[in-house]
């Protein structure tokens, strides 16, 4: 058959989508439901489960943690191992599909004619060739592709090439990259809720679903804390124009379709998301002097950029620099900055700072100490605020209005929430609030702005 | 846990390495724009109570129908930009109000673009270094799915711009791409 006249549509199913047996089967009577209605289905699968469950991403982790944690693994056996959890979870897809009696074909991201660029652990997909999908269909048999996963070939000559992960979001990325390849008719991801919502369904149990939502709005809430669909996955959608729908495994809600901004036109709010939990730092650089406080801010960021620490609500000021950053990334950057050493000038000019995070632990009082005889010692401190989140409205052509700002302020006010920092951009205005209120806020602001009303 | 190493970037030294997908937009800061015209807004002193006080200060804001982005808190007020037109309404608004104030001319927003920020360990941090590196004072920062956006003098941002794009066109011909009119070729 040719390309032009397939009804091809990818379907992929998301950890929950596969997690037990019975999830599974609900599945997998989707995929045979549009198979009897004369489409020509694709799945593509995530690994088992969430986090703690066996096969999980996280728990295959822990398997090399649990023999040393002091050591860090590799990236690219890391790669292989992760991807282990797709390859599981896509043959035991494709055995479910045989038992209702449909043919079917696991295929790993590289069988799948899928190539990458070479950057373990968080790949970009470069080029997929669909022939064995194709074949695989033409065959009578449901392909079930491990998402995730792809190779990189650094040598022609080398056979097989090198197994890849996708990083963030990696299977929604092979479902629309594996559409685009296939010139599918739709790509649908399934999860566990009926499509975007204006909220988390956890904080606004009533929060509608979207019908439609803008590749912007879509890519800003995934920014912004939100676990819908990865933008990387819109993207690709909308470069090819493929349709790209969110829909729920477990219920026949006709989900969201996510669109070119032109098709939801006009000011419009999108909703509410909230961020993991963050911890807030304000670095103080008064006792800084002249050039040296650039340097000391460039020092500072420069560790950070290393690291791969992920920055948010970033605030800088002529004697301070700020910012927030995830609760789990905390212990790293509290590794590298707390008694950081930064010796600046020379002669006279010479400085040497001392970087300190929160109270001073005994280390860092003994290293000043120590340091006295080499010069004229200063600290650096940053203020702590543990336990905290990020709430953001999203909306487009919303935000410019004047009054919005205070609109959102004034409704955190009310609701006796106390707003640490603030942060906007030309999709959102994101406030800093103590973690405890997270749910709270998220339905103050749901309710103040009305997206109960949203659709 | 393990002491944290560097995040990893390149993995296979000399293999050939693919610098431009068909199916994803290429990573790193694709790029740079300045938008000029703005005028930056710092209440040092707010009237009465600090949190009621910026609630004050907003309010007198709106009633004179001038869009804020930017805001920040201070110790002692909270900061803003408005656009250079709006200057003399935040004039009018806070004329009746009990506070201390300047506005700062000539302010521009440089836009740094690059997919995925939050994909990339450590861009967002080395985006703001790169800015303080140039010696201006960065006002602030925030942050989209696509782009960075850094307030500072326009002059600065004009200098800011240059440097990157330069830092960009080197990273290009060392990778066999090239930068034209702010898109990353191959």
């Amino acid at each position: 058959m040719s390309e032009r006249n397939r009804r091809v549509r990818v379907m992929k199913f998301g950890g929950t989508s596969v997690a037990t047996p019975e999830a599974r089967l609900q599945a997998a009577m989707r995929v045979v439901s549009a198979r009897e209605k004369g489409i020509e289905p694709v799945v593509v699968v995530s690994a088992i489960g969430r986090k703690g469950m066996p096969y999980a991403t996280d728990t295959l982790i822990n398997l090399l943690y649990d023999i040393d944690e002091d050591i860090d693994p590799d990236q690219r056996e890391l790669d292989l191992l992760i991807a282990c959890g797709e390859i599981l979870s896509a043959v035991v897809f494709a055995h479910t599909l045989k038992s209702l009696g449909h043919s079917a074909m696991a295929l790993r991201g590289g069988q799948a004619g899928i190539r990458t660029d070479g950057v373990y652990g968080n790949a970009r997909i470069a080029s997929i060739n669909p022939l064995a999908m194709f074949r695989a269909l033409d065959e009578g048999k449901i392909p079930v592709v491990c998402g995730f996963q792809g190779v990189f070939v650094p040598y022609p000559e080398l056979p097989g090439g090198e197994l890849t992960t996708l990083g963030r979001g990696g299977s929604d990325t092979t479902a629309s990259a594996v559409g685009a390849a296939m010139k599918a008719e739709a790509v649908e991801i399934y999860t566990d809720v009926d499509g975007v919502k204006t909220a988390d369904p956890d904080a606004v149990k009533q929060a509608p679903t979207l019908r439609k939502v803008s590749y912007d709005e879509v890519a800003e809430i995934a920014h912004l804390g939100a676990k819908v669909v990865h933008p990387r996955a819109a993207e690709i959608a909308m470069k090819y124009g493929i349709p790209l729908w969110v829909k729920n495994t477990f219920s026949d809600d006709e989900g969201t379709e996510i669109v070119p901004r032109e098709q939801v036109p006009g000011r419009r709010l999108t909703g509410v998301t909230h961020t993991g939990k963050l911890v807030y730092m304000m670095f103080d650089l008064g006792a800084s002097t002249g050039t040296h406080r650039a340097e000391l801010e460039g020092h500072l960021y420069s560790t950070l950029e290393k690291y791969g620490v992920q920055l948010y609500m970033l605030n800088l000021s002529p004697t301070s620099t700020g910012f927030a950053v995830p609760r789990d990334q905390f212990p790293i950057v509290q590794d590298v900055l707390d008694g950081l050493v930064l010796p600046l000038g020379d002669g006279a000019e010479k400085t040497i700072y001392v970087v300190q995070i929160g109270k001073a632990s005994p280390e860092v009082e003994t290293q000043v100490e120590l340091l006295k005889g080499f010069g004229e010692v200063r600290r650096i401190p940053a203020e702590l605020t543990e336990g905290c989140t990020m709430v953001s409205l999203v909306g487009h052509e919303y935000m410019q209005q004047a009054g919005v700002f205070l609109n959102v302020l004034k409704a955190l006010k009310d609701a006796q929430i106390t707003v640490l920092q603030t942060s906007d951009s030309d999709f959102s205005l994101s406030c800093l609030i103590p973690e405890a209120d997270t749910s709270r806020a998220v339905r103050t602001l749901h309710e103040r702005f009305e997206l109960s009303q949203t659709h | 846990m393990a002491t944290p190493s560097p995040a990893p970037n390149s993995p296979i030294n000399g293999a050939s390495q693919i610098m431009e997908t068909a199916f994803e937009k290429k990573r790193g800061i694709s790029d740079v724009e300045v938008r000029p015209g703005f005028t930056q807004v710092h209440v040092t002193r707010v009237p009465g109570d600090l949190v009621d006080g910026r609630m004050a200060v907003l309010d007198a804001v709106e009633k004179v129908h001038v869009s804020i982005d930017f805001l920040k808190m201070s110790n002692t007020g909270l900061s803003f930009l408005v656009s250079q037109d709006s200057a003399d309404r935040i004039r009018v608004a806070f004329s009746g109000l009990d506070c201390d104030f300047d506005l700062v001319q000539d302010r521009a927003i440089v836009l740094v673009h690059a997919v995925n920020m939050r994909d990339e360990e450590g861009m967002i941090a080395g985006i703001v270094r790169r800015a303080i590196r140039t010696g201006a004072p960065v006002e602030h920062v925030t942050d989209m799915h696509d782009r960075m956006l850094l307030v500072m003098a326009h002059s600065d941002a004009l200098a800011f711009e240059t440097s990157l794009e330069a830092e960009i066109e080197t990273e290009l011909q060392a990778t066999g791409s090239e930068f034209v009119g702010g898109v990353a070729h191959v």
